[in-house]
């Protein structure tokens, strides 16, 4: 079961082409199935049954199957599902902290199934760090020591490991806790000390698994805010794990939907909420706040007469919440103006449209 | 979750008593499908067949001797083969002799070092180092007080050199069985078969006396420090291994997968997340280890090692409670010394230590702490040298043997016999014997040798599986083949008895404890120096207020068990699951209801543990009371140590072994079982 791609959504591979840029990731055809002769089940007829008949008929689980998809440089890429449908797995196949059953993996185009033990420590200790949703920080050590313990294990000296990690402390906001014990410290701060783990050893990308599940939902909130400063600051590429769709929807660039460790569908927050693949993800997608995650581009009609020239303007990536805030204020239509030139028309009704989840196309103007 | 599977039980047997003569087929389908029933009627089967064929064959009677086999004479041949080639055969000159003679140096090197610092040197090296273990603030000050005030008694009483013996023994032992200890931990906690292949001979170790583990090594190297330290290094070595293979394997796996994350080898995420996360745990373990050393450091020193333990041993065998009682107090002070030096120190680890000390007090961190700590040590020693003062001043020991055994008459004179109303110790001692022990031994000795077998059979089965039946039958009928059938069996009465009284006694103050709070903190303090006692300091009172005789090993035996089965039982209790004790009493339980109908049923997996560990303890003690004339197979150890007639001792200690085994799987609830409650 190979990702359903919503038929607007350019194949990611072409993509790529088209940007010159190699994905950070590249996953094809990843299985991971737990359980006795778990590498035979990949490609056999066992394959396609669902998680229940494969655990009756051979005792194996398949946490993730058949998953494809690229990361691309600098985004977020998130993968979203509820617990049990393989996203955990996912992620610690990507540096194989859980050892892939089958599949092809790479990171910038260099096969990490591949790897030797070196290399493959190579990868962990430079290329890509991950944050945990139990922190996973080391008791007994000072926040200080465990901000530089990727550094320690890489073997750079104490004076500058303790000087790179005291930076990387001050960019996640911790100054003056770096001598606490991480029992000293509070869910929040404590996550912060491991995404300073993560930092402090400069990777290519941050994996992040279900980092803030733990956390209140204010600190939580706190801490996305903290996700996305970071990213529009330093540009790097992150692979998110969450279960939580409001999340997702606020940090991820795409999303992938994954259930019953397959990927039910990747697009951008926009597709997934706009244009569903199926029930499932209808029925999930169906409690968010539409007029916050679609924007006017999506909404908008061609303008007639001379609606293109007149009225107040909004850019074609504004959604359609801020979009009905401009035209509460001024009254009438909407012009969305790409680079001077007007490509649509929103008004009254079709950003209603948008908020109530009808159809809109069909009401004439 | 007890309370579910015995619910249906209840009702499926309700269903069938009222019929009277339930219809066959389906009585016998539900009791086939029953869990008891399943185990239970096979067994019915089994015995149905062997016994009447065993009973035509051997008679019902005690154990036949058709089946016992002659093991002593080919065990003291053995013995005298090895006492006439100990000098000459490459097996002890090649092999055994370099540990013999390394345990004999490193043993004697240690006194040596002991004796050149002289008791100012040792006394302000303990207290030093108890105060840099406990910490700077008022735990490190009050473990160094402990410590000063257990030497300055030691000293007092005239012991400083047999304790200083029983110290030298005490280094070495626990050195060996700490890095031993630790190692296999290591490889036990990183290795899933090793863990499997040695969790078996731990649990069965546990279980095992003290006593027992003698006689091999005494046959092996002679009587002498050599058999003495290693049966010590044996006997200590468990905790230690178990309990750093747990603190490895409990590590928190986040910690561990971030560790990976990084890309830390496996021997940095070894050191730097693994070894760390465990050092609680086997602090932990060294305590325990160092307190089992003691324990059996005393022991030992039956078979020649000297020191305290030969001291009480020797004051005891002549009744002599004022000499034992001060070979004794020395034992229970570095007891508590050494409990609770270790302890500040584990505790200091646990605590997540406040913000790291700046200017001055750094001197009082680190290693810059334990070589100012090791300094002062060295100075103080110089200094006493100086002095001239290397062992303790005859001046100033103050003899209390005299008082002592005049307090010991007066006890004679007034508490055995004739105290109005209440009767007297003695007399209590008399009525217990009578009524309680003679009976039980008579009945058990009269009881033909299958049903026993049976009765085990059953009570395994009970508690555990076949395999845990097989075990314990095989056991108890190791017993008859030895020869010991009637021994072992007054021994059983002994511990029968004994553990009766314990779980009596236990239950009843653990419940109370656990439902009265100053009743428990009072009584925390009491069990902690209590469980930290070597076995053998409680013969000494109880040989006080009775006198010799089967029924001071028994009390010896419950006072020891006492602490571990009450702490069990109000820990137990105290576990139970708050929110279903609130229901009970939102519905307006009583407290007597609550406890029958809630605390006690949630705590029986608590309350099994205690049977099990009051049963080996007990065990434990009975034979030790050998030496106060508790008989059986203890005193059979003894005669054969003291005699030399390692025959006879070692066929004992093989029972010993045997019945601790058949003790304790009847009374351990295994892993299955368990699962089912």
């Amino acid at each position: 079961m190979s990702a359903t791609l919503v038929p607007e959504t350019p194949e990611t591979p072409e993509k790529s082409e088209n940007n010159g840029k190699a994905p950070v990731f590249s996953v094809r055809g990843l299985w991971k199935v737990f359980g006795p002769k778990a590498d035979r089940i990949p490609g056999s007829a066992e394959a396609g049954l669902s998680a229940e008949e494969l655990r009756a008929r051979t005792g194996c689980t398949a946490a993730v199957r058949d998953v494809s998809f690229d990361v691309q440089p600098g985004e977020v890429f998130v993968v979203m599902g509820l617990s049990g449908s393989g996203k955990s797995t996912l992620v610690r196949c990507l540096t194989r902290l859980i050892e892939p059953t089958a599949g092809e993996l790479s990171i910038d185009g260099e096969d990490v199934l591949g790897m030797d033990r070196n290399r493959l420590r190579d990868l962990r200790r430079h290329r890509a760090a991950m944050v945990f949703q139990h922190f996973g920080l080391l008791p007994h050590r000072s926040v200080l020591d465990n901000v530089a313990y990727g550094l320690e294990i890489q073997g750079v000296g104490k004076a500058e490991r303790r000087a790179r990690a005291a930076k990387v402390i001050e960019k996640v906001g911790l100054t003056g806790l770096e001598r606490r014990r991480p029992g000293q410290l509070s869910g929040g701060q404590q996550q912060r000390v491991g995404l300073a783990r993560a930092l402090a050893v400069d990777p290519e990308v941050l994996l992040f698994d279900e980092p803030f599940s733990a956390l209140d939902p204010l600190i939580r909130r706190d801490m996305q805010e903290e996700v996305i400063r970071l990213h529009r600051e330093e540009g790097r590429t992150m692979v998110f794990i969450t279960h939580d769709l409001s999340e997702a929807l606020r940090l991820g660039d795409r999303i992938a939907l994954m259930r019953d460790g397959g990927i039910v569908q990747l697009g951008t927050p926009e597709e997934i909420v706009d244009s569903p693949a199926d029930d499932y993800v209808r029925d999930f997608v169906r409690d968010v706040p539409r007029e916050q995650v679609i924007t006017v581009r999506k909404a908008m009609r061609p303008a007639n007469g001379d609606e293109a020239t007149d009225g107040a303007s909004v850019a074609p990536g504004v959604t359609v919440a801020e979009a009905i805030e401009v035209a509460a204020r001024s009254g009438g239509p909407v012009r969305v103006v790409e680079n001077g030139r007007c490509i649509g028309i929103v008004d009254h009704q079709r950003l209603l449209a948008v908020v109530a989840g009808v159809e809109a196309g069909v009401v004439p103007a | 979750m007890s309370v579910t599977t015995t619910a249906p039980d209840k009702t499926s047997l309700e269903k069938r008593d009222p019929d009277g003569a339930p219809r066959r087929a389906g009585g016998l389908k539900a009791l086939l499908t029953h869990p008891l029933g399943r185990k239970l009627v096979p067994l019915t089967a089994l015995a149905a067949v062997l016994i009447p064929i065993a009973a035509v064959l051997w008679g019902s009677g005690a154990w036949p001797s058709e089946l016992s086999h002659d093991v002593k004479a080919p065990l003291d041949s053995v013995n005298q083969w090895i006492i006439d080639n100990r000098d000459t055969h490459p097996l002890f000159l090649y092999f055994l002799l370099y540990f013999s003679n390394a345990a004999t140096d490193s043993v004697d090197a240690v006194y040596n070092l002991l004796d050149s610092l002289g008791w100012i040197g040792v006394t302000a090296t303990a207290v030093l180092f108890a105060w840099r273990a406990g910490g700077l603030g008022r735990a490190g000050l009050k473990v160094a007080g402990i410590t000063l005030g257990a030497f300055a008694v030691c000293g007092l009483l005239g012991m400083w050199d047999p304790t200083m013996i029983t110290l030298a023994l005490m280094v070495v032992a626990v050195a060996v069985s700490a890095v031993l200890g630790a190692l296999l931990g290591l490889a036990a906690g990183l290795s899933e078969r090793f863990n499997r292949m040695l969790r078996p001979v731990l649990d069965t170790m546990q279980v095992m006396p003290a006593f027992s583990y003698l006689l091999p090594m005494v046959l092996i190297f002679g009587p002498g420090t050599p058999a003495a330290l290693f049966s010590t290094v044996i006997y200590a070595v468990p905790p230690m291994t178990r309990l750093t293979a747990l603190g490895l394997r409990g590590a928190d796996p986040a910690v561990l997968e971030a560790s990976s994350s990084l890309g830390a080898s496996f021997w940095q995420r070894l050191l730097t997340a693994r070894l760390p996360l465990a050092r609680k745990q086997m602090l932990l373990g060294l305590n325990q280890t160092i307190m089992m050393a003691l324990s059996m450091v005393v022991i030992a020193s039956i078979v020649g090692a000297g020191g305290l333990g030969e001291e009480v041993f020797t004051a005891l065998s002549t009744t002599d409670v004022g000499k034992a009682l001060a070979a004794g107090l020395p034992i229970v002070l570095i007891a508590v010394w050494l409990d609770r030096t270790t302890a500040a120190a584990g505790e200091r680890f646990g605590a997540t230590a406040a913000a790291e000390a700046t200017g001055a007090r750094r001197l009082l961190h680190g290693w810059r702490a334990w070589a100012l700590v090791t300094a002062g040590a060295v100075v103080a020693a110089v200094a006493g040298r100086l002095a001239g003062a290397t062992l303790w001043p005859e001046a100033w020991v103050y003899e209390i043997s005299t008082p002592v055994n005049k307090f010991q008459e007066w006890i004679t004179n007034n508490l055995y016999q004739d105290v109005p109303v209440l009767g007297g110790t003695k007399v209590w001692a008399d009525h217990i014997t009578e009524w309680m022990i003679n009976p039980l031994r008579d009945g058990l000795l009269d009881a033909p040798w299958w049903l026993l077998l049976l009765l085990v059979a059953v009570l395994a089965l009970l508690v555990g599986t076949w395999g845990t039946a097989l075990t314990a039958v095989l056991a108890m009928a190791a017993v008859g083949v030895l020869g010991v059938w009637p021994k072992t069996l007054d021994t059983l009465s002994q511990v029968l008895v004994g553990l009766a009284l314990t779980l009596l006694l236990g239950f009843a103050i653990g419940i109370l404890a656990a439902r009265v709070g100053w009743v428990e903190r009072w009584l925390r303090l009491v069990l902690d120096v209590l469980q930290t006692l070597p076995q053998f300091v409680y013969l000494i009172p109880v040989v006080a207020l009775m006198g010799v005789g089967r029924v001071a090993a028994i009390t010896a035996a419950v006072a020891y068990a006492l602490p571990a089965v009450v702490r069990i039982t109000t820990q137990g209790i105290k576990e139970v699951d708050p929110a279903a004790l609130e229901a009970a009493r939102s519905m307006g339980a009583s407290g007597a209801q609550q406890l029958r109908q809630v605390q006690l049923p949630l705590a029986r997996p608590a309350l099994l543990v205690a049977v099990n560990q009051g049963v080996v303890l007990v065990l434990a003690v009975v034979v030790v009371g050998g030496l106060v004339g508790g008989g059986a197979l203890g005193y059979d150890v003894v005669f054969g140590l003291a005699r030399g007639e390692l025959g006879v001792g070692l066929v004992a200690g093989a029972a010993i072994v045997c019945l601790g085994l058949v003790l304790d799987r009847v009374t351990q609830p295994t892993a299955a079982t368990r699962k089912e409650s």
